[in-house]
């Protein structure tokens, strides 16, 4: 187990995994973050939370959940965040890790679908999809239809049949993490880790995840607008070295 | 005569700059060198630019190297723009280990002390350097 030492309550015995750990990347996200991390916590995960420069007190409540928090001097960006985060379990010999959404959507049950996923042979890749069975409540319209669009994108893109991207939830062995290098540091991330993981030739699998939208994680998240941000990120890193 | 020259020596100069931007976004260097060499020989050979021009649509030779600088500063334009994302990639990479670093110093223990080994000004660093440089 790691230094964290959460109690070891609802996690699954699992196989070859040993030390997972769970990245959360935080921007003020006071409201929420205690919850999530005690949740996480609960579960029987280490946690690492990375405050990205929040302007609240969103790494003191973490900290006080029982997290390991990292704090940017500044603000990057998610995938900025989520590659520190990445960063840290690994120097910690993190065997697993699982990326986890800190405005509270996602369920902790979920981590433990994700890495027994990854405790196959030869998958160094879960990732969590929103579509495979539908059962994600609470999905707007144009969310379902933005998301679509995203899919297709990265199915054009990245030649992977995923059914779901920007889906925070995913799941990587050591050596699948090790193959992600971040530099997108705000939302285009979640294409490049798709891209990465098809450069890599790593394999992967997808698992259905829950996802509770609420009133506030709503609010937090993508619009139509960011999209267009996303295709001028991932276009303006294809230019340069 | 005085036009032409004036011009050339700035398209030398950009031709300058589309080689050093050639080592960090190729692209960039490529495009801007395109047109820099486009723009020297309509600036001395003007009859063909006019002849370009007529053909293209535009009507007068001079028009279409104006147009031609137009696109040269909006490479120039583009390119400080890729500079600054690599710029913020070092930023990332430094606030990261800053972040680290320092994560991992409050989980040592209280009262411990800190062990620190005076390091010697002429020994080289340990650690690689950051091979990522702005050009």
């Amino acid at each position: 187990m790691t230094g964290n030492g959460p109690l070891m309550t609802e996690r699954l015995n699992l196989g070859r995994i040993r030390n997972p750990w769970v990245v959360v990347a935080a921007y003020n996200e006071a409201p929420v973050v205690g919850s999530v991390v005690s949740g996480i916590c609960r579960a029987g995960y280490a946690v690492v939370v990375v405050d990205d420069g929040s302007s609240d007190r969103t790494g003191d409540i973490a900290l006080l959940a029982g997290a390991v928090v990292v704090r940017h001097p500044i603000n990057l960006g998610q995938g900025a965040a989520l590659q520190t985060g990445i960063d840290y379990a690994l120097e910690q010999r993190a065997d697993a890790l699982v990326t986890f959404d800190a405005d509270g959507q996602h369920s902790p049950a979920a981590i433990a679908a994700l890495l027994a996923a990854i405790e196959q042979p030869g998958i160094d890749f879960a990732l969590g999809s929103r579509f495979l069975t539908g059962a994600t409540a609470n999905l707007p319209m144009s969310r379902r239809i933005l998301l679509s669009a995203a899919v297709w994108f990265t199915r054009a893109s990245t030649g992977l049949p995923v059914t779901d991207t920007h889906n925070g939830l995913r799941a990587m062995t050591a050596r699948g993490a090790r193959a992600i290098s971040l530099r997108q540091n705000r939302m285009a991330h979640a294409s490049e880790i798709l891209l990465q993981i098809a450069q890599s030739g790593l394999r992967f699998v997808e698992v259905p995840v829950n996802i509770e939208y609420s009133t506030y994680s709503l609010g937090k998240g993508q619009r139509i607008s960011d999209a267009l941000t996303i295709l001028i990120d991932l276009f303006a890193r294809r230019l340069y070295r | 005569m005085i036009a032409q020259l004036l011009l050339t020596a700035l398209l030398a100069l950009v031709l300058v700059y589309a080689w050093s931007a050639h080592r960090t976004v190729p692209i960039i260097g490529l495009l801007a060198s395109g047109a820099a060499l486009a723009g020297l020989y309509f600036v001395w050979v003007p009859e063909h630019a006019t002849a370009l021009a007529a053909f293209v649509g535009i009507g007068r030779g001079s028009d279409l190297i104006v147009y031609t600088w137009v696109v040269i500063s909006l490479l120039i334009v583009l390119n400080l723009h890729l500079k600054l994302r690599l710029q913020l990639d070092m930023i990332t990479r430094l606030a990261r280990a800053v972040a680290i670093d320092r994560a991992k110093e409050s989980r040592r223990e209280p009262g411990a002390p800190r062990k620190r080994r005076p390091v010697p000004l002429s020994r080289k660093a340990e650690a690689p350097p950051i091979e990522l440089q702005a050009k």
